[in-house]
């Protein structure tokens, strides 16, 4: 008999789970691609090929454009080649391991080898997508990130203002210098520790929009917010716009003038508002008004700038955010196109400016990416902008350029 | 003026404390936010010049006084001792006229059509009358010298104030500092009075232009001549000039002095004829002249037209690049958006360096200057460009020893 007379309940079940529980990974993020698909192989082919001619045409003589070419396939070409090595030493090392007439000594060596080549062979496919991925055409530039507060109330301006202060600190930390474009909270004033209301943020390193990429869109957080008297969990969001930035001492400058660029503006299209004071003007009055309007007229944008007390440093500003808006809204209407074209071949979750893109989560100290399916826990370290940011956002660019994978596929297959 | 609604000096209040008392001079919410942020920046940077010396200040205190200052109606430029202007930073003082965003505009459009010029001279020779802060000369520099290389400047700027002089030598001297172009070409700063003609017996006091170019050895010929003289009449002052204008800022560059036998308009408008014969002494090839209207802008040219030395006359709007369809009136061209500001003069070489093509003919710059003395004798009643008798006369014999044309009688 037992000591004891009864068991709690509680005892008891607990007596019944298991001591440890099992992690089960009900979502992988980490899908490595073993295989090639045959498309980006036949692909890889076709630049192998192309290079082989390039290579002969320039042995002939010098071409500027061939030369460039050249220079854009090599690191594919030099990709296939390792992965056409590594694969063939693998079906090398199988068939030695399959057949009957290989002694036990050279099999066993086989197949301490092969687990090795199988590892390069991963390895060399891995690059092999990598290199054939095209890189995002505004990676290499900076980038501006537009911070305000959406649905939610005051509480999405507190958490619009701690996601500012988590992507400067993030900076900080990564060593990206930083340039405060505009900042204002609720009141209309600068004065920090107030609800924000709209923030700016330059990111003044090149490579910084590639980088900063994956970060557009609805971020979403659960708590309970300060302003909560009766302890009830709410949900609000902000968004956060990212723009990839021009500025005149960039290397895309000369873009400016070309009718081809995404920046390209006609200057005939842009009408130039300043602020004046009605009536005589000249010396009758002495205005410090120095806001600045400018109105992109066919795509009706408007830009206006009054922070600083000169104008012309308001024009300024002002053109570069004109620029960098429509720059972002032409690429996206091209994105928009392509993606419609996509559509019918893959069913690829555009990833829209209406969905949430991550979860903060202050119950649970969560922080979940809902595009990587990632999930991370240390939700301090994340809003202090630390590693653990880094890896959500890594996680993020490597989900977008396994979408850039499967788009330039059906790229692929919806050209044959 | 409007009573501004209590409404909105409620919600002012809830925003700032100091922002009703801004409410006054701005009349307007976004405008008083905005300078009440200026003047924070400019409280904390004055803190930390202060600290940096290793004194104290009580930041609440300062910002309360110029918060009650701005409130009197005080100009923010006199309060933070600074103006932009172009691009360029201008200091202020109390007692000289505060630089206009107007002026900047037609200044840089000025420089923005002299930068394209082919056949600009070695050195161009600007002289800028009443000049203030000295901020044309300043400008003119600036927008220039980052345009070309090719080019030397001898600015020189004319003031009778000696608070301007001391005022625009200061700014000179601040603009000096971490750049790299002020040492080459000149930029200068006299003191003349404008108005007296030199002809006339020298009194007690300033010294007439012509007299002080000679006595400073500064050369008498001129390429360009710029002036933003005072243009405000009488009655206008009362009725149109922004009060923190008439409060704070000098009447002396604002209206021209009064004289006797003159009526409000001709008071208004004292400047002009003088500046106009001072264009034609020192022979300016371009002119440009700030004006307070369309209706003195108009009176201006059709003076400088009587004075028939000029190819072609033409009247800016407060914004001349802005790309609108040019208006015409009294057959001057009127360029760009807003209130008519100032009034353009060129002849000769100044033609080209403009990229104007010359509307009249060109002519002998005596030839010019015979006919313009003509037009005085009979007051004005020949117009230019009108074959008189004398003209005829003075065109054929006296000067190029044409064939007489047998359609001529004599």
């Amino acid at each position: 008999m037992l000591a004891t007379p009864w068991i709690c309940r509680s005892c008891l079940s607990r007596i019944a789970r298991p001591l440890f529980r099992r992690h089960i990974r009900f979502q992988t993020t980490g899908a490595h691609t073993k295989s090639i698909p045959p498309a980006l192989l036949t692909r890889a082919r076709d630049i192998a090929s192309a290079h082989q001619q390039l290579t002969d045409k320039l042995s002939d003589g010098f071409d500027t454009r061939a030369a460039k070419k050249l220079g854009e396939y090599s690191p594919i070409v030099n990709a296939l080649g390792e992965w056409d090595k590594a694969n063939e030493s693998v079906t090398e090392l199988t068939s030695l391991i399959h057949d009957s007439a290989t002694d036990a000594e050279l099999r066993s060596l086989a197949s301490d080898d092969l687990s090795e080549t199988r590892t390069q062979l991963a390895k060399a496919s891995q690059s092999l997508i990598t290199s054939l991925v095209p890189v995002h055409p505004f990676a290499h530039l900076p980038c501006l990130l537009e911070i305000r507060p959406g649905a939610g109330g005051s509480e999405a301006a507190i958490f619009a203002g701690d996601l500012f202060r988590m992507y400067q600190a993030f900076c900080n930390r990564n060593g990206f210098r930083t340039n405060l474009v505009k900042y204002e909270n609720v009141n209309g004033t600068t004065e920090a520790g107030v609800p924000l209301s709209e923030a700016i943020l330059e990111v003044e390193n090149d490579n910084a929009y590639g980088v900063f990429r994956s970060e557009a869109g609805v971020h979403r957080v659960q708590r309970v917010p300060a302003t909560e008297t009766k302890g009830r969990t709410h949900t609000s969001a902000v968004s956060v716009h990212v723009l990839p930035s021009l500025q005149e001492n960039s290397a895309a400058e000369q873009d400016f003038d070309d009718p081809e660029s995404d920046y390209y503006i006609d200057l005939k299209e842009v009408k130039l508002e300043v602020m004046r004071a009605s009536g005589a003007g000249g010396q009758h009055v002495n205005k410090t008004e120095s806001a600045v309007r400018l109105t992109h007229i066919p795509t009706n944008t408007v830009v206006s700038m009054q922070d600083s007390r000169s104008q012309h440093k308001n024009k300024e500003k002002a053109w570069a955010l004109l620029r960098a808006r429509i720059a972002q809204s032409r690429r996206e209407k091209r994105e928009e196109e392509m993606a419609n074209m996509r559509r019918s071949v893959i069913g690829v979750a555009k990833m829209g400016r209406g969905d949430k893109v991550r979860t903060y989560n202050w119950g649970q100290q969560r922080v979940t990416d809902h595009r990587s399916g990632t999930t991370v826990h240390d939700l301090d370290d994340v809003m202090e902008g630390g590693q653990t940011l880094e890896n959500v956002m890594e996680s993020v660019r490597g989900w977008l350029m396994e979408r850039d994978v499967e788009a330039l596929i059906a790229d692929d297959d919806g050209t044959k | 003026m409007p009573r501004i609604p209590t409404a909105l000096v409620r919600k002012a209040h809830a925003i700032d404390a100091f922002l009703p008392a801004l409410l006054a001079p701005c009349r307007d919410m976004h405008a008083a936010q905005n300078e009440l942020r200026w003047l924070r920046e400019h409280v904390d940077k004055v803190a930390k010049a202060r600290r940096a010396r290793g004194d104290v200040l009580a930041k609440g205190a300062l910002l309360q006084k110029l918060v009650k200052q701005r409130a009197s109606g005080k100009p923010l430029q006199y309060l933070l001792g600074t103006e932009y202007f172009g691009n360029l930073v201008i200091g202020c003082r109390p007692g000289v006229l505060i630089p206009r965003a107007d002026t900047a505009a037609s200044i840089t459009h000025l420089v923005g059509l002299l930068r394209n010029a082919q056949s600009i001279p070695p050195e161009l020779r600007i002289l800028d009358l009443c000049t203030g802060t000295g901020c044309i000369p300043l400008l003119v520099q600036h927008e220039l010298y980052s345009a070309r290389k090719d080019v030397d400047l001898r600015v020189l700027g004319v003031d009778i104030s000696s608070k301007a002089l001391k005022l625009s030598n200061d700014n000179l001297q601040r603009l000096r500092k971490g750049r790299n172009y002020v040492d080459r070409g000149k930029v200068q700063f006299i003191k003349a009075d404008v108005l007296i003609d030199p002809f006339t017996d020298q009194m007690e006091g300033s010294m007439s232009l012509k007299a002080a170019l000679n006595y400073k050895s500064q050369p008498p010929f001129w390429d360009i001549l710029i002036s933003n003289p005072p243009y405000i009449s009488p009655s206008a002052y009362w009725k149109t000039t922004a009060r923190s204008v008439r409060g704070f800022e000098p009447k002396l560059a604002l209206v021209p002095p009064p004289t006797a036998k003159k009526n409000d308009t001709e008071q208004g408008d004292m400047f002009y004829p003088r500046l106009l014969e001072i264009a034609r002494d020192v022979e300016a090839k371009v002119v440009l002249l700030e004006v307070a209207d369309v209706e003195q802008a108009l009176r201006v040219a059709q003076h400088a037209r009587h004075l028939g030395i000029f190819d072609g006359v033409e009247i800016w709007r407060e914004q001349p690049d802005a790309s609108t369809e040019d208006a015409i009136e009294d057959d001057f061209a009127i360029v760009g958006n807003g209130n008519a500001r100032s009034v353009l003069c060129w002849r000769g070489a100044g033609t080209l360096w403009l990229g104007k093509s010359a509307t009249i003919p060109q002519e002998d710059d005596a030839q010019c200057l015979f006919r313009a003395s003509e037009c005085h004798f009979y007051g004005g009643a020949v117009r230019p460009g009108g074959s008189s008798h004398l003209d005829a006369q003075f065109d054929r014999k006296a000067f190029f020893g044409f064939p007489e044309t047998p359609t001529l009688k004599r």
